[in-house]
């Protein structure tokens, strides 16, 4: 938090993340940062989302801060319906019936392909050798990618998070850019969106190459560039992003009791 | 006729436990509602080149792996959600000794429901174009994978989508609030995949963590979404998800969560905590003493606690589970 802004880069993240979310849709948020996001939405614009979790918890708000998981007691609390996994991730999901999903990324590519499952040196190659690095998996966030109808995908700014093409594809943006995607089928339209930490990027709708839209009063264009691993490239409409009203702040730290997003 | 299945935890794996055998267990996300008492003791008695399938990574997974007791394992999320990454199974999985399948949640839960319906096969739209379809860490040489989600046709469409393959686990070990004595169980909180993995599996055994008279049972039959039927062995066991939470009955321990994952980063860690709170606690009084009275105390103050309310009338205390316990040992002897 500077003194020429009353907030962190993250909450900024999770603010610009929760404006791409629009009252009534029916909408699933992965653990962690993008529950904060999208609860945030339906603390301050969009009342009558009606959001869920990959396990099939409905109706809920979080109870006592960021839950630490997505069927922690802190988002069981005041659920009108537990059900489970093929229910929400299936029947509400792959179905087609989601209109939009927030997932996180340790990796994301110049196509909006992620990864979450490790870091290798090097291309893998033809045989699957141990990661250096071991992260979570797919988890859910690789059905939201296929059956959600729109995914905002929210990570960290930095060049090593920002790859010409990541090393696992975990959960698929446009695979390989302008028709890939269309090859397998899926009902979800694919990722409408990164929300990083510096600015948010949007998909050329041929190429389907993600390119700068806009940055926060905090950042530029420059340093976007610098902290991307792609040459990205920039729309001549590239703006600002409004700043965070004290009316989203409150809103958005009322659902953050315990201050995730304001930890540096 | 009906009869009580409750066994002592120990009793329960001498019976159902194999060294090889493919375990599924957590079948929940890893903060919450997993049998991971059963993955203790599997540790105590020395239980080897398990399977592990797990539709997410637990504290159980994450102990049984970085202990080695681990050779396979396949999972949809294999980190600890916001408590960051498995230590224990990811220093397992980096050294070679856990070899790690990934599939995605909903892969996991579709599996199980191919397994419980004995489906050949279940039609795969998730995963597909993604390098969970085309890499195998159990096939590593062959790019792509052929056997882990191969490409099929819709007879229908035309259209070119997956198959997953089915899973029947050897044995479930399944985490539930309650339980009665003939092996009917009530979940609180989302099920997860354990509706359809206690159908997958031979074998269920049912790791409650608060016994209840059967009449709850015919109370809210609805909500009793796993019948005796399916199941072999009932195991009473307070604070069986410690210290991961269980909705309507107790709270994620946030401090033992870390600490037990910086523990597992280290082989000598790992060795420390299983002496700690393995093998150096012997029945359910010394692992509540273990966990620390107030603890305990402290974290049976849920703000879910209203949903066990329903259900309380019917809960049975310590002595009268120790007495049930008693007659089920005398009828066996």
């Amino acid at each position: 938090m500077s003194t020429q802004h009353p907030y962190t880069r993250q909450e900024m993240m999770a603010i610009a993340t929760g404006r791409e979310l629009r009252d009534g849709e029916l909408a699933i948020f992965g653990v962690g940062l993008s529950m904060l996001a999208g609860y945030f939405a339906q603390a301050h614009h969009a009342p009558n989302i009606r959001a869920m979790t990959e396990g099939g918890v409905y109706g809920a708000t979080p109870v006592g801060g960021l839950p630490w998981g997505i069927e922690c007691n802190r988002i069981s609390a005041n659920a009108t319906s537990f059900t489970n996994a093929i229910d929400a991730l299936g029947f509400l999901v792959a179905s087609g019936r989601c209109d939009v999903g927030i997932i996180g990324a340790a990796q994301v590519d110049k196509f909006g392909n992620v990864n979450t499952t490790g870091i290798w040196e090097g291309d893998i190659g033809s045989t699957y050798r141990l990661p250096k690095t071991r992260l979570t998996g797919a988890g859910g966030a690789n059905d939201i990618a296929c059956g959600a109808g729109r995914v905002i995908i929210m990570v960290t700014h930095e060049p090593k998070r920002f790859a010409e093409r990541v090393s696992y594809v975990s959960s698929p943006g446009y695979l390989d850019g302008g028709n890939a995607r269309e090859e397998y089928g899926f009902i979800g339209g694919g990722p409408s969106a990164i929300v990083t930490t510096l600015g948010i990027l949007r998909p050329d709708p041929v190429t389907r190459e993600f390119f700068l839209d806009a940055y926060y009063a905090f950042s530029s264009v420059d340093e976007i560039l610098a902290n991307t691993g792609w040459k990205l490239k920039v729309t001549p409409n590239v703006h600002v992003v409004p700043e965070p009203t004290p009316e989203e702040l409150a809103a958005l730290r009322r659902v953050d009791e315990t201050g995730a997003l304001r930890k540096q | 006729m009906n009869r009580s299945k409750l066994l002592p935890l120990a009793e329960a794996v001498q019976r159902y436990g194999q060294d090889g055998m493919q375990y599924a267990s957590g079948a929940a996300l890893p903060v919450g509602s997993d049998a991971i008492v059963f993955g203790r003791e599997l540790l105590r008695q020395g239980l080897r080149h398990l399977h592990a399938v797990f539709h997410c990574n637990t504290q159980q997974l994450n102990l049984l792996a970085a202990a080695g007791a681990v050779d396979r394992a396949e999972c949809g999320f294999s980190g600890l959600e916001v408590f960051g990454f498995a230590n224990g199974l990811r220093r397992a999985v980096e050294n070679g000794q856990t070899v790690l399948e990934d599939y995605s949640n909903l892969a996991m839960a579709l599996r199980f429901l191919g397994g419980a319906l004995n489906w050949p096969f279940v039609p795969a739209t998730v995963n597909i174009g993604s390098d969970i379809q085309a890499r195998s860490a159990f096939a590593p040489d062959e790019y792509p994978a052929k056997l882990k989600i191969p490409t099929v046709t819709d007879p229908f469409s035309g259209r070119q989508i997956g198959a997953f393959s089915p899973l029947k686990p050897d044995l479930a070990a399944i985490h539930v609030s309650l339980a009665d004595p003939l092996g009917n169980a009530i979940m609180l909180g989302t099920e997860w995949s354990r509706f359809e993995l206690s159908r997958a599996a031979k074998k269920v055994v049912l790791v409650a963590d608060a016994i209840v008279d059967t009449d709850c049972m015919r109370q809210f039959p609805n909500l009793v979404r796993i019948p005796d039927v399916v199941v072999e062995a009932v195991v009473h066991h307070p604070f069986a998800a410690w210290p991961q939470g269980s909705p309507g009955l107790y709270d994620v321990d946030e401090s033992h969560m870390k600490a037990m994952n910086k523990a597992l980063a280290s082989a000598q860690g790992t060795a420390d905590y299983v002496r700690d709170y393995v093998t150096g606690v012997d029945g359910i009084d010394a692992y509540l003493d273990r966990i620390g009275r107030d603890t305990v105390e402290r974290l049976s103050a849920t703000a879910t606690g209203f949903l066990l309310d329903p259900y309380r009338k019917w809960i049975k205390t310590p002595d009268e589970v120790a007495t049930m316990l008693g007659e089920v040992e005398d009828m066996t002897a």
